[in-house]
């Protein structure tokens, strides 16, 4: 019996290679064009990269206004309850791609950051907690990268409608959503501490051990801080994390060589545009909203232990 | 010619961008050497203990996204610079 080759198929090889010749081509090739159709522009300083991030408010209902970002949370919000509670009604034996992946979400959101950070009785407590903390962070930041019509700053007119544009916004890239997310947090893992040592006695679970005398008068102000550092790098991290993702992704798309006045830089800049959007879409995004999660188990476990 | 630099780079006058150079390079620096340097360790682990490379796996994660973030905090100081003028 012959043995079928064991190397990879050499026409495929070469066919890859060409492939990424014809697009080098095509890369370099754009530019030369627009260089010599479109010359080098001026700066332009009518393009505000701010206004990509500006709310109006569509229905003015004072402080509870819908704005886009309220539009995002909605959605965000049916998306996590309704497709856990759609997902829990169809379960079957041998599972479809669907339900293994929900069933890979939900051992993460239990083995890895409940179970791999509190012990038994208190995982059994707060897995609704984490599971819809980071479930919620997900969705937010995942549909941050779907485009849908919401800028309607610049409308574009169908048949005398004005429909608002396509625009790439996430709802955690609004400072608001991560600060209130992390207040909650916040006033959880105090409250826990509060209630398991006594406010004397949480105060005093926070110096480390064998610190005694003159030197409490430094250290205890620093873990006071410590404490608030902690609301403040919860809500920066996941933050800038997506607005820095969105802002990039604007600049690379075009944002660049509007802002400059260079077409040909909007070409050049194009292939790092997908590679960073993939990036931030495949990693960026779920990590963040692990590490929210993973972080606030950290801290209300921590806060819980007696030592 | 740097001032021809902070010129294209101006959104005002010069501080401005350059708050935001500041913030964002220097933050860059040290977030690029502790994520390398956890890499490098999760590396060296993996090396001398193939079969814990799932737990190491999810320890790496945790302490990617921490060092970054010590960038976007730097990023944010360039920004509030920016906003602050």
């Amino acid at each position: 019996m012959t043995s079928t080759a064991a190397t990879p198929d050499p026409g495929a090889k070469t066919n890859t290679k060409k492939l990424l010749w014809i697009l080098a081509g095509i890369w370099i090739g754009g530019m030369i064009i627009l260089i010599l159709i479109f010359g080098f522009g001026h700066q332009n300083h009518e393009f505000q990269i701010q206004n990509e991030f500006k709310l109006i408010n569509w229905v003015h209902l004072g402080v509870f206004s819908i704005n886009r970002a309220v539009v995002y949370l909605f959605i965000s919000t049916i998306l996590t309850v309704g497709t856990m509670l759609w997902i829990a009604g169809r379960m079957h034996q041998r599972p479809n791609k669907v339900q293994t992946a929900v069933e890979i979400l939900y051992s993460l959101m239990r083995d890895n950051i409940t179970r791999g950070n509190m012990e038994d009785r208190m995982a059994a407590r707060w897995f609704p907690f984490m599971g819809a903390l980071f479930l919620f962070i997900w969705f937010n930041n995942i549909i941050g990268y779907l485009p849908l019509p919401t800028n309607s700053e610049q409308t574009v007119n169908i048949f005398g409608a004005h429909i608002p544009s396509f625009a790439l916004y996430a709802a955690t890239a609004n400072i608001s959503v991560p600060l209130v997310l992390a207040i909650v947090v916040f006033v959880i893992f105090n409250w826990v501490g509060i209630s398991t040592h006594g406010p004397i006695g949480y105060l005093k679970s926070l110096i480390p051990a064998g610190v005694h005398g003159a030197i409490l008068l430094l250290i205890f102000p620093l873990e006071i801080i410590s404490t608030f550092m902690r609301l403040l790098s919860l809500t920066i991290r996941l933050f800038a994390n997506i607005l820095a993702g969105h802002m990039i992704i604007l600049f690379m798309t075009g944002g660049l060589a509007v802002l400059l006045g260079l077409s040909f830089l909007g070409w050049f800049t194009i292939p790092f545009a997908v590679l960073l959007y993939i990036f931030e879409l495949g990693l960026i995004a779920t990590l963040q909203a692990f590490i929210f999660a993973t972080l606030a188990a950290i801290y209300i476990s921590g806060a819980a232990t007696h030592h | 010619m740097l001032l021809g630099l902070t010129h294209l780079l101006s959104f005002g006058d010069v501080s401005a961008g350059l708050g935001i150079g500041i913030g964002g390079g220097l933050g860059a620096v040290g977030a690029g050497v502790g994520i390398g340097y956890i890499f490098g360790k999760v590396i060296e682990a993996v090396t001398r203990q193939p079969e814990m490379r799932d737990d190491i796996t999810s320890i790496q994660w945790l302490g990617f996204a921490l060092t970054e973030a010590c960038f976007f905090y730097g990023l944010v100081a360039g920004l509030l610079s920016w906003v602050l003028k």
